[in-house]
């Protein structure tokens, strides 16, 4: 009786610390990247300016015309925003926690707030830049409904001059 | 033996102080304070010393004063290095409040914080002798305009601060 809980005991410790699988991967499920063109040009306008996220110091990095350039080149306020940094964009914003993103898309959008780039934004996390959007408003809109898998162009539309 | 702990704490106190005066404890901000060097020959710490610098990794309220909100220096043309005297820094808060700062014989222009605290983001637009040049993006939140604008222009920078796009329009100095 002994000798079996002291094995069940070395069976578990053994499987806490065996190595993680060196070839797992999480897919990315995100939301949708052709939608996205106008979520980045709201996120590019008011969130990646060059003391913001336009840097390479911010864990979420967003690259635009408002911020930093992809491209060695290109100026921050000149030519406009390319195709290329939209996509460095949408891998920085989908990136930043997969797993979470994949279950907050696979619940169409259901409980956003599951996201950290959501929360910063509302200012419900710890934010540098304070709260970005309120719930329900254009800016949170055009967020929270490319997240739910559709997108509202004209929030997103507003949302560059807001308020 | 009361008596000697008593000085004890009064010179702890003391050095205490003193430290907290003179230094920061942020190796982060130290060694931005570093990054900017001394200051140019002379040229004494004042209201023309550093252009071209982010004023406010110094003027943040602890390590120098006065502290300000917004601090920065404009040049007169792109890619110039002359600075422009004598122009009107427009500043819009989000909320619509708005304050006006003019540059000072080096381009230095600042806003003390005790005067005016925005709303961020701002927008801003820099007038002398009839034209307005406006910056075509938001400030998200940095006060110093040379934490974003350094020279030359980059991929992670729009270059100096600048009025006029080139020497031909820039307004001569008597203009209205």
């Amino acid at each position: 009786m002994r000798l079996a809980r002291d094995v069940c005991v070395l069976a578990l410790a053994l499987s806490a610390c065996a190595a993680p699988d060196p070839n797992a991967t999480t897919p990315l499920d995100g939301p949708d990247r052709a939608s996205f063109d106008s979520v980045q040009a709201f996120l590019d306008h008011r969130c990646g300016t060059l003391d913001c996220h336009g840097t390479r110091y911010r864990n979420l990095r967003l690259w635009g015309h408002d911020g930093m350039r992809l491209a060695f080149g290109d100026v921050p306020g000149a030519s406009p925003t390319t195709t290329a940094e939209v996509d460095a964009s949408y891998a920085a914003v989908v990136g930043l926690e997969p797993e979470i993103m994949n279950a907050v898309v696979a619940d169409h959008g259901a409980n956003p707030e599951r996201l950290t780039l959501v929360r910063k934004a509302r200012g419900t996390e710890k934010h540098a830049g304070g709260a970005i959007v309120s719930v329900g408003d254009v800016r949170d809109v055009c967020i929270t409904s490319w997240l739910s898998g559709a997108t509202d162009e004209t929030a997103c539309a507003a949302a560059l001059v807001y308020p | 033996m009361v008596e000697r702990r008593v000085m004890g704490l009064r010179i702890a106190s003391v050095a205490l102080a003193a430290l907290a005066t003179t230094c920061t404890l942020d190796p982060v901000q130290s060694e931005a304070v570093a990054d900017l060097g001394g200051e140019a020959p002379g040229v004494a710490p004042g209201p023309l010393h550093r252009p071209g610098q982010p004023c406010l990794v110094c003027h943040d309220g602890s390590t120098a004063q006065p502290a300000m909100s917004v601090g920065g220096t404009v040049y007169g043309v792109v890619g110039s290095a002359s600075a422009l005297s004598g122009a009107s820094v427009e500043l819009t808060a989000e909320n619509g409040a708005t304050f006006e700062a003019t540059t000072n014989a080096a381009g230095n222009f600042y806003v003390e914080a005790s005067a005016w605290q925005p709303v961020y983001p701002l927008r801003v637009a820099v007038a002398f002798g009839g034209l307005t040049s406006t910056m075509s993006t938001i400030i998200g939140r940095d006060g110093s305009c040379a934490a974003c604008h350094v020279d030359p222009p980059s991929r992670i920078s729009a270059g100096r601060v600048y009025l006029a796009p080139s020497a031909a329009l820039l307004p001569d100095a008597g203009a209205p």
